[in-house]
């Protein structure tokens, strides 16, 4: 039997080589026989794919991207597109914001840089994040509600929150130091960039405070978590990686 | 060789949890080395007691799962260093470890604690399984209300089923003058109900409030409380110490407002 599919990767992203003369319903029983037999290998990693070798409608990439799930316990995150020109735009959004001097040429670099800009991409949450809810993401995220005490969110990038923060934020959970929080009333039970741990302190807390709510960031430092008031300078001071 | 002691109630609301707080911390002053584990995974709030919520990094579940070691998980106190908490996870439920791991964790614990106070949830389903599984004796608290000592009689039951060697009776939230005025129950009441020896009764105390608001266990302060806490710790070690007289504790001014009320 002919070999119609052919499945390179590398630590972040897949390309699956498909035959462009090849029988449709032949080539899908080929992709599922190849990630069923590599299954163990891939894990639950998440991954990125790209389509060569054949144009694929949506509904045939759909399909593909089934068997894939049928037969493995991928994630897969994203489709990257093999048409040159979209990939060069690709890769230049990717290089604008990241300000890398580098010219991204194969696609296999154009799926690095993408998942390494997960800090600078984010999304929404609206809600209240009550006790014992957690909310996991790998981009940055900007949560429009309060975050009591016994929730968590945790975060690849960045965390801003446009309500109080009374419980715990680990930033940059794969050890990104130049993560930060923000939060318009901050008043964190512990917070988390990469490595370090910052505790509240221990002080009385009944009543209402009689503080008013200031908007405040949460930065890294040589080994320190550093809460101050957001102001121009400390905002001049911020490094999006 | 540790003692493994539940404190558990059945209904909830009656003061588990405070009552942990409030004995294993006098237990520590007496000198004791003392470990307190919050069984009550899900809703945790011993941390919140003991006013040591923002030091939690691993908990019980993590150790029962191996993601970290138990001296990882154990919280050292703020004020006695003899006195450690190992924290409930806030974001699993009660099935996340079973009666046989808690048994085995408090059999750990027990080669370098005096005493393993475990809190025990409300209710009598896998939460309280958990609690009891590695449990050498039990303080069962109650209020003076039909339904606490209800739940308190089942609860007794279920631990004799279960082999507790030693059951004792914690009377909470007493009130003397509702007593005297014949719309409580006395402790002496509650006992004759649930046949079991009392260990400590506490009275209603607003200073319990503040306390656990401030995270700072009361056992051993001035009030009538902190003082019958204090009690009970002794009695745990195998102190005699006579039960307060409330009525006699009252001050002069309430002693005059109970003869105007009259």
């Amino acid at each position: 039997m002919e070999n119609y599919v052919k499945i390179t990767g590398s630590k972040s992203g897949i390309i699956l080589k498909l035959d462009s003369e090849a029988d449709w319903e032949e080539l899908k029983k080929q992709v599922a026989e190849k990630f069923r037999s590599t299954s163990d290998f891939w894990g639950n990693a998440q991954k990125a794919i790209a389509f060569k070798g054949r144009d694929l409608s949506e509904e045939q990439q759909e399909e593909i991207l089934g068997i894939i799930r049928e037969n493995c316990s991928l994630d897969i995150v994203c489709v990257l597109d093999d048409d040159p020109e979209r990939e060069n735009a690709f890769a230049n959004a990717v290089k604008e914001n990241t300000g890398q001097e580098k010219k991204s040429g194969t696609s296999q670099e154009t799926v690095d840089n993408l998942l390494q800009t997960d800090n600078g991409t984010g999304f929404f949450f609206k809600g209240n994040l009550r006790s014992g809810q957690v909310l996991d993401v790998e981009t940055s995220i900007i949560i429009l509600g309060d975050v009591n005490a016994g929730a968590k969110v945790v975060s690849k990038g960045n965390v801003i929150i446009l309500g109080s923060l009374k419980g715990n934020v680990f930033a940059g959970s794969a050890g990104n130091v130049d993560a930060f929080v923000i939060a318009l009333d901050m008043k964190p039970v512990q917070i988390r960039i990469a490595d370090t741990i910052a505790r509240s302190p221990d002080e009385k807390k009944i009543g209402r405070s009689k503080k008013t709510r200031e908007t405040k960031i949460a930065f890294w430092e040589n080994g320190n978590i550093y809460i101050e008031p957001l102001d121009k300078d400390v905002m001049n001071d911020i490094r999006l990686t | 060789m540790g003692e493994v002691i539940v404190i558990t109630s059945g209904k909830g609301g009656v003061g588990k949890t405070t009552t942990t707080a409030n004995v294993g911390t006098g237990l520590a002053m007496m000198g004791k080395k003392v470990v307190l584990i919050d069984t009550d995974i899900g809703l945790r709030n011993l941390d919140v007691i003991m006013g040591l919520e923002n030091r939690i990094v691993y908990n019980l579940v993590d150790v029962v799962e191996n993601n970290c070691r138990i001296k990882q998980a154990l919280i050292k106190d703020k004020r006695y260093p003899n006195l450690y908490l190992l924290p409930s996870a806030q974001t699993k439920d009660k099935t996340a470890v079973t009666p046989e791991q808690m048994k085995k964790l408090a059999d750990e614990l027990k080669e370098e604690f005096d005493y393993i106070l475990m809190d025990c949830p409300a209710g009598i389903e896998q939460g309280f399984k958990n609690a009891i599984a590695g449990a050498d004796r039990a303080l069962v608290v109650t209020t003076p209300e039909v339904s606490a000592v209800r739940d308190a009689d089942r609860i007794i039951g279920l631990l004799e089923a279960n082999e507790i060697a030693q059951t004792h009776l914690i009377v909470n939230r007493l009130r003397v003058d509702m007593v005297k005025s014949g719309d409580m129950m006395s402790s002496d009441d509650v006992v004759e109900i649930l046949a079991v020896d009392l260990i400590g009764v506490v009275p209603d105390d607003e200073h319990i409030v503040i306390s656990a608001n401030n995270g700072e266990p009361l056992v051993g302060s001035d009030c009538m409380a902190g003082q019958a806490y204090m009690n009970i710790c002794k009695r745990i070690v195998g102190e005699q110490v006579d039960f307060i007289d409330f009525e006699a504790k009252k001050g002069l001014f309430q002693k005059l407002a109970s003869i105007l009320k009259k």
